[in-house]
């Protein structure tokens, strides 16, 4: 079993469908009576709506009707993932470029997107604040009104939240620093970029409605339609076809429910398909400017670290506070630091909203943090690999007071990610090394149910509410319980993306489902195991406690019998099946600052040699070197592809990638030809991902979640090669050549 | 999208005759790159396409008719590629060729398209001008010829008159050219260019370099005093010859690929690239 159970090399269900365009994505789903609708948006980010007038898109023939405010309940219905902010429709007001004012429903994609252009809207365009200056600035006009804001100190100001963590006395410690060193670091704002644009399909289904989208929760998804459509949430049926990429940009409700008001007005199927330029509209990651202080001693003792980090969130609540709380909780990383003050504010703007991205906050926080301790290093004449290694906590030792210590060899990791680059070997002429240090926080609080159907023929059903967006958590599953339950792996089938059938989870994201769901198919497969050994017990006439099961096998006094010959037993003529039931749970725990302890963290060493034309300012990474702390590798292949996949995503927001707002706040790059992300001929010359397998993660087996750990590092990583190589110190992103070359011309 | 009539003539006559007969209501598909796009995002909303894929005359084909290589219409970016002629005495033409788009765009869009679109980043307009290409310009009243450097005019705009079309490209034989294009770009996957840059230097010492994207159309620009194809001329005194070369170039300064002061500065570095490989070719020819 060992070939496709645990720690097989195994090949990706689902893998060949997705290549070959087998799969089915929302936009390919048929239905009979299929209407089809296009947004109707403004040309601008802010601006007062005085009219629409419909006449002429109705009129043209084919265009079944436009749906406006005026069209929804009043007051407009808003919702969010922990704000009831956004509207269903902009509600007198766009607050961001490609806000929805009306949509048009029409037989076909092509008359629908004709009548969007006959929708007329007369607005005023209005000043949009798209900077955290202009945000915060005195008087600066408030991005949302008060009246729909969650009470507290902020209200009359552009401050969503804040939240200041910490320990030990900052200001009394900084007497003890040799040297401080202290500077402003910029991450942009930045797109998820799926390959497969956000869809989504409402149909009416019976006295309830069904909706199809390509989200990464689609249980909250369920929630929020009940509760905007005021229905039942067992009156919602949500389908959720295998993403097509998530990235963090696919987890939350978005044009669902205005789908589902358009499906009930017409009472048919109606399916909006974004493009690539509304997918960047419908969504982005937060930007951040981070300004750290870091103070050590001479020999590269940490003795403070201070951060004041501010990130830039849309128009509406959505994750924008969680993502600036989160990411800046470890903001002092994995290291032993006696004093640590760390101020974190969501800074509201008329731009688009932001959901989390890969890493969630912490790539932002990690750029400025280990760029900072390099500089800090420097200063002090330490090595910046040594500087790490000595104030890196060993395995046990809490980095941050009250929280979940440190669950690895974190030194093991650093050591092989420094030795595959060659650390401390001579750099060749014109080239340049860094390396840089990522931690994150797993979930802080989980829920994912599982089940599974033994079926008589020795086959097995996994339900799982899951969303595999191309990380593969069907093969895990199924792995799973092939070795559970003794059986080849491709006698199993998942079941995922529908929650009349399949059981609640709470959320596909930070790296959570080989843990979280993992174990609750797991603890499914021992629920059959159970229900066997019973059984057995029962017509065998011995002690249940005389049996036990491992892996697929049962151990009886007499000897032992593999778990589907034990099943065919069971079952007798009658047949049927053996259906397991599994859970698995972290519980919050309300008096932490995050609302919860970390269920495990992710820990990589990313470590770069490039080299920069320095004519050009073109960088290219010779070596790209990733070492990823993941307890067990439950399939060697997917961690390796989840690692590199984040190692490249990781390149291209360190390099290339960035939202371009004018002054107006619309956004000019929209799509692809001006918002750039990594072809095959930007990759590093030579990628290597490591794995370190200590078997020491709270998930099935041992293992850890991975797919962020790469990505968390790479920019300090790449910067300090750049830095190493030419001189050239950069504080903002992304390291474009331009940007380099500018950085050159400064250089002291 | 919106509806329109599809036409396919199989003769040049037909699609002149249809041309005239739909006026500026039609427009012509090759490879459909650029049309297709312009057609979905309703940039544009002709009546009447008519393809110049059917016609025979217009087949994709490069081929060597008295003194001057013929690269009809319908010849796509990949033949220019793959074809030996142009490897050998036009590399820089299959150099632009090969970094148009991607694989799948240069598999469609044709050389022809690429001149007529009037991009000012078209990557195969700089070694067009540099190799003295010519369009051969049909329309009922017969055909013209025209130099690429008279043809261009500014951004999608092309010396086409109501009712021509081109149906080649020639390039002349009769002299060598050695040249060499490089480009500027954000990535080194598809992109479109910041700066493309051709230099030719021939055997009397002359230097031409053609360069776009830093201005509405790709310029030429003569060097005739033979420092620049100077190979033991210093890198010192080239560079002032070479910078006076690039005064044409206005570039944007509201793009949102590169800013004004690093193409300007990016220029005289790409030059001295370029015009590195065009010497060493001329060498290699010589």
């Amino acid at each position: 079993m060992k070939d496709q159970g645990v720690g097989a090399r195994a090949q990706r269900i689902g893998g060949v469908g997705r290549v070959t365009g087998g799969q089915r994505y929302v936009a390919d789903i048929p239905l009979a009576d299929m209407l089809h609708a296009k947004l109707v948006t403004l040309d601008c980010a802010h601006a007062r709506i005085l009219s629409i007038d419909t006449s002429a898109a109705i009129a043209l023939p084919g265009v079944h009707f436009v749906m406006t405010p005026d069209d929804l309940p009043k007051p407009m219905p808003r919702f969010g993932p922990e704000y009831q902010d956004r509207p269903v429709m902009a509600d007198g007001e766009t607050k961001y470029h490609g806000e929805a004012v009306a949509a048009v429903v029409a037989d076909t994609k092509d008359i629908a997107e004709e009548a969007a252009l006959l929708v007329k809207v007369e607005y005023e365009v209005l000043p949009a604040i798209h900077t955290l200056e202009e945000a915060l600035a005195p008087g600066a006009e408030l991005v949302q009104d008060p009246a729909i804001r969650r009470p507290g100190p902020h209200i009359a100001s552009n401050i969503l939240s804040e939240y200041r963590f910490g320990w030990g006395d900052v200001d009394a410690a900084a007497a003890d620093a040799d040297i401080v060193v202290e500077n402003t670091y910029d991450w942009p704002s930045q797109t998820q970029f799926a390959i497969e644009p956000h869809g989504f399909i409402a149909a009416p289904d019976g006295d309830g409605i069904a909706v199809w989208s390509s989200i990464q929760h689609p249980y909250q998804l369920q929630k929020t339609v009940a509760k905007v459509l005021g229905i039942p949430m067992a009156k919602v049926r949500v389908f959720a076809p295998d993403p097509g990429g998530g990235f963090g940009g696919k987890q939350h409700t978005k044009l669902e429910p205005l789908v589902a008001f358009m499906a009930v007005r017409a009472g048919q199927p109606v399916r909006l398909i974004l493009t690539l330029e509304e997918a960047f509209q419908a969504v982005r990651s937060t930007g951040a400017r981070m300004r750290v202080r870091t103070g050590i001693k001479a020999d590269g003792t940490l003795v403070f670290q201070d951060f004041v980090n501010e990130f830039l969130v849309g128009c509406y609540g959505d994750t924008g506070d969680r993502v600036s709380a989160k990411g800046s909780f470890l903001s002092a990383g994995p290291y032993r630091t006696p004093a640590v003050r760390i101020v974190s504010r969501a800074v509201l703007s008329h731009t688009t909203p932001t959901h989390p991205m890969r890493g969630f906050g912490i790539p932002q926080v990690t750029w400025a943090r280990e760029s900072n301790l390099d500089e800090a290093a420097i200063a002090a004449g330490v090595d910046r690999l040594e500087i790490r290694l000595k104030n890196l906590v060993k395995y046990g030792e809490e980095h941050v007071p009250g929280d979940t210590p440190a669950d690895g060899d974190w030194a093991q990791t650093v050591r092989k990610a420094a030795e595959e680059i060659g650390w401390g070997t001579p750099v060749p002429p014109g080239r340049g090394r860094g390396i840089a240090i990522g931690l994150k926080s797993g979930p802080t609080t989980g829920l994912s149910y599982s089940t599974v159907r033994f079926l008589a023929d020795c086959s097995a059903i996994v339900f799982s509410g899951t969303s595999d967006m191309g990380q593969g958590a069907r093969t895990i599953y199924a792995q799973i319980v092939a070795e559970e339950l003794g059986i080849p792996l491709d006698s199993v089938s998942v079941v995922m993306g529908d929650t009349a059938v399949v059981p609640y989870d709470q959320q596909t994201s930070a790296s959570r489902s080989s843990v979280l769901m993992g174990n609750a198919v797991l603890n499914a497969c021992r629920d059959i195991q159970r229900k066997l050994k019973a059984r057995m017990a029962d017509m065998e006439g011995i002690e249940e406690a005389a049996i036990s099961v491992d892996r697929g096998v049962m151990r009886l006094p007499g000897g032992e019998e593999a778990l589907p010959a034990v099943l065919k037993k069971v079952l007798g003529r009658m047949g049927g099946e053996i259906v397991g039931n599994g859970e698995a749970r972290k519980d919050a725990l309300p008096e932490h600052p995050l609302g919860g302890t970390a269920l495990f963290f992710e820990f990589n060493c990313t470590a770069i040699e490039a080299e920069v034309d320095e004519e050009t300012g073109e960088t290219d990474i010779l070596r790209h070197v990733t070492v990823g702390d993941v307890g067990l590798a439950l399939n060697p292949i997917q961690v390796t592809g989840q690692d590199e996949g984040a190692a490249v995503m990781g390149v291209g927001l360190s390099l290339m990638e960035h939202l371009i707002w004018g002054d107006d706040g619309r956004t000019r790059n929209l799509g692809a030809i001006d918002y750039r992300i990594p072809t095959s001929l930007d990759l590093p010359r030579e990628l290597h991902s490591f794995s370190v397998e200590n078997g020491d993660g709270p998930g099935p087996y041992g293992v850890k979640g991975i797919s962020e750990g790469s990505l968390l590092c790479t920019a300090p990583a790449v910067a300090a090669a750049v830095r190493d190589a030419t001189g050239a110190v950069i504080r903002d992103l992304p390291l474009s050549p331009e940007r380099v070359w500018r950085a050159l011309q400064e250089r002291p | 999208m919106q509806a329109f009539r599809y036409l396919r003539p199989s003769t040049v006559e037909e699609a002149l005759a249809l041309l005239e007969e739909h006026g500026d209501k039609a427009r012509l598909l090759a490879g459909g790159t650029d049309l297709v796009i312009e057609l979905r995002n309703r940039w544009r909303t002709p009546e009447v396409v008519i393809d110049l894929k059917g016609i025979e005359e217009l087949r994709p084909s490069i081929r060597v008719e008295g003194g001057r290589l013929v690269i009809s219409a319908a010849t796509v970016m990949a033949d220019l590629e793959r074809d030996p002629v142009v490897a050998e005495r036009f590399p820089a033409l299959a150099e632009a060729a090969a970094v148009v788009g991607s694989v799948q765009i240069r598999n469609r869009a044709t050389l022809v398209g690429n001149i007529c679109n009037g991009s000012p980043a078209a990557d195969t307009t700089p070694p067009l001008l540099v190799y003295g290409a010519e369009m051969v310009i049909a329309s009922p009243k017969g055909r013209r010829r025209l130099s690429i450097d008279e043809f261009v005019l500014g951004p999608g705009k092309v010396a086409l008159g109501p009712g021509e079309m081109v149906v080649a490209i020639e390039l002349p034989m009769d002299r060598t050219i050695a040249a060499a294009y490089t480009r500027l770009t954000r990535r080194h996957g598809t992109d479109l260019a910041s700066i493309t840059l051709c230099c030719g230097v021939d055997a009397s010492g002359t230097t031409r370099v053609a360069y776009g994207s830093v201005g509405p159309r790709a310029w030429l620009v003569v060097d005739d005093t033979g420092v620049l194809a100077d190979p033991a001329a210093s890198r010192e005194a080239k560079a002032p010859v070479l910078a006076a070369l690039f005064a044409k170039a206005t570039p944007s300064k509201t793009s949102m690929r590169a800013g004004p002061e690093y193409r300007a500065a990016m220029l005289p570095v790409l030059g001295a690239r370029a015009l590195n490989t065009a010497i060493e070719r001329l060498g290699r020819t010589a």
